[in-house]
């Protein structure tokens, strides 16, 4: 009875709010939502279509000019507290969303994208140009995206595939997982957290990856021309794969792979670096973690 | 430049090429050119580092602060990495601090002034202020300490969970350094140990200026 009652006085209480604004080319959305959620897909007309779940207190506002769309909310009694937004833009409308209670979703955009939250988390599908994902306490995932890719979080892991372009991935507590990366210059940096990096080594480029309580797991592909640095103070190095080190300090080593014009440097204070071939990280990966199952099993 | 020996620049003026290679360096130099301009170039910058006094922050001083803490985009963090990477405390120690040191706490407070004179009778709560040891470098110890403050004192806008978990890996990267630090003590020549401590180093200050950034929006 209660449950009857509490649903039907959300009922009352829920509104939506559903409105299409025309839109020209090179125009920008702009979300500002506090808490709930944000997401957004693409269609091919040249408008946007806000729809909003919210409290019967709350005023969602749109402000539409031909550079940018504006959308927030408003409350009669100050700031509002949970709207869920579900919007549709033009593939290639540049996205700036922001909240801090606010999990922010993209899906299938062709545009700028930068999306911001505190507590959420951001997971987008797409993205060309710029496109700057961060999130204090949430997971940062990107797919298929390409252009200069900037993913941050504090507490939470990166996941980043099938990307293109110059990517910097940081976090502080968290793993970085970048697959299927076709980069000339990428660099991954976690405090406590594994990274792995399965992607291109491309003549010329720079990559980095570093971690001071965790593994490095990068793959070389095999006609790479990298000069590889190698630093760690309290782990162990290896490679599925022959090199011959040079260069031997007592916490740093280098080798170079075919002319070395690539520069790859791998930093792990407290953990492992693992090099090997493209696709082998991953079932090298579940061996590991296979092989410490069974070890805690058996301490068990 | 394209030399073979140009990556190694740092570890020859770190002192951290073992003697073989190091008298291979010192017999190339005389026959390269570019390899004697950049070993200049790098000593020129180390000198001109430790030169630097502090000053009063200018107007526009967030962009030259992000620039040399390292917030910036990969491209110009990259441009700056072959000189950052060179001299290993250059980066955290030397330049971000001092800059970050007189300028980061007044460029918060001057964004948020209401909040300011309602903070003036407010004791800034200890349970945002870190245990990390800095005495080596007063520089630092500043800047984090200028920071730590701002966020105390706007510490009552951000939410518990939000405050646990900037504690959380505040701490995180405070055992880092500690690590790095304790590291060093046994080996204090070895570049890497120094970057990656620089790296921490610069990493906290980063994550304080972001909580404290935080602290004055509203949460």
């Amino acid at each position: 009875m209660l449950t009857t009652l509490a649903t039907l006085a959300g009922l009352a209480l829920a509104q939506q709010t559903d409105t299409t604004v025309p839109v020209r080319a090179g125009a920008r959305l702009e979300v500002n939502n506090f808490g709930g959620e944000i997401a957004v897909k693409t269609w091919s007309k040249s408008a946007v279509r806000i729809a909003a779940s919210h409290s019967s207190r709350d005023r969602i506002t749109i402000d539409a000019s031909d550079q940018v769309v504006r959308v927030k909310s408003e409350s009669r009694r100050g700031p509002s507290q949970v709207v869920d937004y579900e919007i549709t833009v033009p593939a290639a409308m540049a996205l700036a969303l922001s909240g801090v209670y606010t999990d922010i979703s993209v899906e299938g955009s062709q545009g700028e994208i930068t999306a911001e939250t505190v507590q959420g988390t951001v997971n987008v599908s797409g993205g060309v140009g710029t496109v700057s994902l961060k999130s204090v306490q949430g997971d940062v995932t990107l797919e298929k995206a390409r252009g200069r890719i900037d993913l941050s979080s504090v507490n939470e892991t990166i996941k980043a595939s099938q990307i293109s372009g110059d990517i910097s991935a940081e976090t502080v507590n968290g793993d970085i997982s970048l697959a299927q990366i076709e980069s000339a210059n990428t660099e991954a940096t976690t405090v406590n957290g594994d990274v792995t990096y399965d992607g291109t080594i491309k003549d010329g480029g720079r990559y980095r990856f570093s971690t001071h309580d965790g593994d490095l797991r990068v793959s070389v592909p095999e006609k790479a021309n990298v000069s590889v640095s190698v630093s760690t103070f309290n782990g162990d190095f290896s490679a599925c794969f022959p090199v011959q080190l040079t260069g031997k300090t007592k916490h740093r080593f280098s080798f170079t792979i075919g002319s070395g014009t690539a520069r790859l440097e791998l930093e792990s204070f407290d953990g492992d670096i693992r090099l090997c071939r493209p696709g082998q990280l991953a079932k090298d990966k579940d061996r590991n973690e296979n092989k410490n199952h069974d070890q805690d099993q058996e301490e068990e | 430049m394209s030399d073979t020996w140009t990556n190694r620049l740092s570890e020859y003026l770190d002192g951290d090429l073992p003697d073989k290679e190091r008298a291979a360096l010192e017999a190339h130099l005389p026959s390269c050119a570019d390899c004697r301009a950049t070993l200049e170039q790098l000593r020129r910058v180390v000198a001109r580092a430790q030169a630097l006094d502090d000053r009063p922050p200018a107007a526009d001083l967030w962009p030259a602060i992000a620039r040399h803490v390292g917030v910036v985009s990969l491209n110009a963090r990259r441009a700056r990495r072959r000189v950052s990477f060179t001299v290993p405390q250059l980066a955290a120690a030397a330049v971000a601090l001092t800059l970050l040191s007189a300028g980061s706490a007044w460029l918060l407070e001057r964004r948020q002034p209401a909040q300011r004179a309602a903070q003036s009778n407010t004791t800034p709560s200890p349970i945002l202020t870190n245990a990390g040891t800095y005495e080596a470098n007063p520089r630092y110890a500043a800047a984090v300490a200028d920071l730590e403050r701002v966020l105390a004192q706007g510490r009552s806008r951000l939410d518990t969970a939000t405050v646990r978990v900037i504690e959380k890996n505040l701490g995180i990267i405070d055992r880092a350094i500690r690590d790095a630090q304790s590291a060093l003590a046994a080996d204090p020549a070895n570049s890497y140990l120094n970057l990656h401590l620089a790296q921490e180093m610069r990493r906290k200050l980063e994550l304080l200026r972001q909580a404290a950034v935080l602290a004055g929006a509203r949460t």
